[in-house]
């Protein structure tokens, strides 16, 4: 409860965030989703692209990349 | 043997980099063929595959897909081969699903959703041996009992474990081996019943259960299209089963992945055994800290693109030179052995074997460049690459994927269109093919360098001339933005763009023997298919040239030479190579495409051509190097003409109209040169690419990119001449 909701296009590479919210109707978050991406879910940030997007996110030993509009969907809080 | 069962078949499934691929080549090995699903450009690889000595079974490689829920298309074709309805394909007999051990809850998402279909099924943990490696371990004998099926770790790279996989698919198919489905709440049940009484009982529509589950989870399922009940009546149907899903407190677009998972995690919970190893960062995260670093990730790619561009361009320049040479002594040959019948020499000497020769002479770029394509792909890099460019090619509708196939077009279009295999949104795949013929690939260089040669560099200098190459390099690149945008903004497949989601797998060591099989392929596709069309049109052209031969236009041009020799007192001899020259020049310009060209003229005229230029345009549209030959026989220097040859030069230079209103004026000046440059830059002067495109896309969009790009070449050299004339 320390932290005001964030976005996940929203986090830092420093720690580790879990998922909280997703907004299903979003095509990109229900593929996202159906790899795991669920709440309750941990994700990390490890990179961002040279020009800021896209973004490169580990949940599950998976490393997938997404865009910021899409990463803007997902909801999580610092743990 | 009594009689043989009739064929079993089996469908392969997986997630993309789980290696379903290698694991399907290691299986079929060169008994496999590719071809499209009939209507889409989805590929379909089909081998055979022996089980044991006496039994084979029908082997499909279906797409790469996360999931069944029909999104993509190739997610569509997955979903429809599955369950039977595609034409000519009756549903198998069994499902492989080939599952990454790594990845293990995530990969068996799809394996459960293809369980609903009621096929049986067989589960392949394949890169078994890097698992181990890593000290991840799987209770094979467990999973096998909780899932309900065969379990079988492979490592398809090195085919082990394909003894075991065979025996597995034959144990499976005899018990009808199903797996383990979840199960489902009340809620998803009475919501797929509902479906069931008013699609199956009344309407009498043939769908399985599975498909019916797809029907409420996803919002744009493929099975709506088979529907026969009417769009007005089964869009009401499904809303309401799924309105009445959400009021039980589950959210249609969510259930499954949520309800899935939870069945699939306590399954997995105790099987997999991590070593503390594994939690560390792991080998591919070290890498990607360098390769993905803002700034020197960038610095590394550049020089990635650098050695691929160099490379495509210097080791396959050798192999070319030799293909060229080859081709030359085989004309040689041909003329040499064919001198008793002129229609004949011509036909395959100049027709024929250069035609095609000029054709095959891309072979050693496309073998190169898919060198270092499956170099990067096997890799891992190639994801990282898009991954860096993403952002530049997105406002226009490409992705990240559509930079390595741009860059190699700017070497040759045709390797390049081939390489946007690796873009598997069909957009932005589509956008990446009708732009790549714009980059100038290095068939236009003897075009640029000889008209810079002639006219820019003796006025202005060498650095106005290199700057003038570099920037006729750019026209086409800068072209290509505002039309991809409009493409982007125009094109419709029915479908909404997929979704920018891409992994980025784990590194991994390439393999010669893959990276060889993907050469291998290209170039034998590129030759037979692609080949058939260039033949063809090779000979058309020709044909165009060569037509009609009478000889009163030897005899007239003769004695007129003969009557200028004689005038002239001095010079006695006459000179034999002069005069076949001018027969040649007078034979091209009575031709059908000689006649063409100046009955074409006045299309040319406002680019300010005369008809000889003319006939070089059109003779080069099968492949635009031919302008440099054909200017040589138009202006009459014979056919062995080259870039280099300062005879063509002065030629040009000196060339005035012979008719018309500009009478004795130079036919050629700043304006014409770099006039007939931005037309070679941008139009679409190459049989080979063309070929191409409509193999990749269809013929209807090969044929509209031609009269597309060539309209606006047309435009741009007008505009180029007419601004150009203001200031000369």
């Amino acid at each position: 409860m320390q932290c005001s909701p964030m976005r996940l296009d929203q986090i830092k590479k420093d720690g580790t965030f879990r998922v909280t919210k997703v907004n299903c109707e979003n095509e990109s978050v229900a593929r996202l989703m159906s790899m795991g991406l669920l709440p309750g879910q941990e994700v990390r940030l490890t990179h961002q692209a040279p020009l800021g997007d896209p973004i490169a996110v580990v949940f599950q030993g998976c490393h997938m990349s997404l865009r910021l509009k899409d990463a803007a969907e997902v909801e999580v809080e610092k743990i | 043997m009594s009689e043989a069962p009739s064929e079993f078949r089996v469908a392969l499934i997986g997630n993309p980099n789980t290696g379903k691929t290698s694991l399907f080549n290691a299986l079929t090995g060169m008994r496999q063929r590719v071809g499209n699903y009939s209507g889409v450009t989805v590929e379909k690889k089909i081998g055979r595959w022996a089980l044991n000595r006496d039994q084979e079974v029908h082997l499909i490689d279906l797409p790469g897909t996360y999931s069944l829920s029909a999104s993509s298309l190739d997610e569509r074709i997955a979903v429809d081969v599955l369950a039977g309805r595609v034409d000519g394909h009756p549903a198998p007999d069994l499902i492989i699903v080939v599952v990454d051990v790594e990845n293990l809850q995530r990969n068996l998402f799809l394996a459960s959703q293809a369980s609903e279909l009621g096929v049986p099924m067989v589960i392949a943990l394949n890169c078994w041996d890097v698992a181990e490696k890593k000290g991840l371990q799987i209770d094979c004998k467990l999973l096998e009992q909780r899932l309900g099926v065969p379990v079988v770790p492979t490592v398809a790279t090195r085919s082990r474990g394909t003894e075991e996989l065979a025996r597995a698919v034959e144990h499976a198919i005899k018990t009808k081996a199903m797996m383990m489905r979840p199960i489902w709440p009340e809620a998803v049940k009475t919501a797929v019943q509902k479906l069931h009484d008013e699609f199956i009982s009344k309407r009498g529509e043939a769908l399985q259960v599975g498909e019916l589950q797809r029907l409420i989870f996803d919002p744009n399922s493929s099975v709506r299209e088979r529907l026969q009940t009417p769009q007005s009546e089964y869009e009401g149907i499904i809303k309401d089963a799924r309105d009445q899903l959400y009021k039980d407190g589950f959210n249609p677009d969510a259930a499954e992945s949520i309800l899935r998972f939870r069945f699939l995690n306590p399954l997995l919970g105790d099987i997999i055994e991590r070593q503390a190893a594994l939690k560390k960062r792991s080998t591919t995260e070290s890498i990607d800290q360098l390769l993905l670093h803002r700034f020197w990730g960038l610095v590394v790619f550049v020089g990635m693109m650098y050695v691929v561009f160099q490379s495509v361009y210097t080791w396959a320049g050798p192999f070319m030179d030799l293909i060229e040479g080859g081709t030359g002594a085989l004309q040689n040959i041909a003329s040499d052995a064919l001198t008793g019948t002129p229609i004949l020499q011509s036909l395959i000497a100049d027709g024929i074997i250069g035609g095609v020769g000029a054709f095959v002479v891309f072979l050693p770029q496309i073998l190169v460049l898919f060198l270092f394509i499956s170099l990067l792909e096997e890799s891992g890099y190639m994801a990282r690459a898009a991954f860096l460019m993403d952002k530049l090619f997105h406002w226009c509708g490409l992705n990240g994927k559509s930079f390595v196939p741009l860059l190699s077009s700017y070497a040759c279009a045709i390797p390049g269109i081939l390489a946007t295999r690796t873009i598997s949104d069909r957009k932005a795949r589509m956008i990446t093919i009708l732009i790549a013929p714009l980059m100038s690939c290095s068939a236009r260089l003897p075009v640029y360098l000889l008209l810079i040669g002639a006219f820019v560099e003796p006025r202005y200098g060498s650095a106005v001339a290199g700057a003038t190459l570099f920037a006729m390099h750019f026209v086409g690149a800068v072209l290509a933005a505002p039309i991809a945008w409009s493409l982007n903004q125009t094109l419709n497949q029915g479908q909404k763009p997929k979704p920018f989601l891409m992994e980025l797998p784990p590194y991994r060591a390439p393999r010669f023997k893959t990276m060889a099989w993907r050469m291998y392929e290209s170039g034998k596709e590129f030759i037979i298919r692609a080949g058939t069309v260039i033949f063809a049109m090779t000979v058309i052209i020709w044909a165009l040239l060569y037509f009609p031969r009478s000889a009163e236009v030897e005899t007239t041009v003769t004695n007129s030479y003969r009557a200028e020799v004689a005038t002239q007192a001095d010079n006695t001899s006459l000179d034999e190579e002069e005069l076949s020259k001018r027969i040649d020049a007078a034979y091209l310009e009575q031709s059908y495409m000689g006649r063409f060209g100046k009955f074409v003229q006045p299309v040319f005229a406002p680019a300010g051509y005369d008809w000889k230029i003319t006939v070089g345009v059109l003779a080069s549209f099968p492949a635009r190097e031919v302008i440099i030959s054909t200017l040589g026989i138009t202006y009459a220097l014979g056919g062995e003409i080259d870039d280099e040859s300062n005879d063509l030069r002065d030629t040009l230079t000196q060339a005035k109209w012979e008719s018309g209103p500009r009478t004795g004026e130079s036919v050629f000046n700043i304006p014409v040169a770099l006039s007939i440059m931005v037309f070679f830059a941008l139009c679409m002067q190459c049989g080979a690419t063309l070929a191409v495109i409509a193999k990749e896309l269809n013929w209807r969009w090969a044929i509209g990119s031609f009269f597309a790009l060539t309209t606006v070449a047309w435009i741009a050299a007008v505009l180029t001449y007419q601004i150009g004339m203001l200031f000369a």
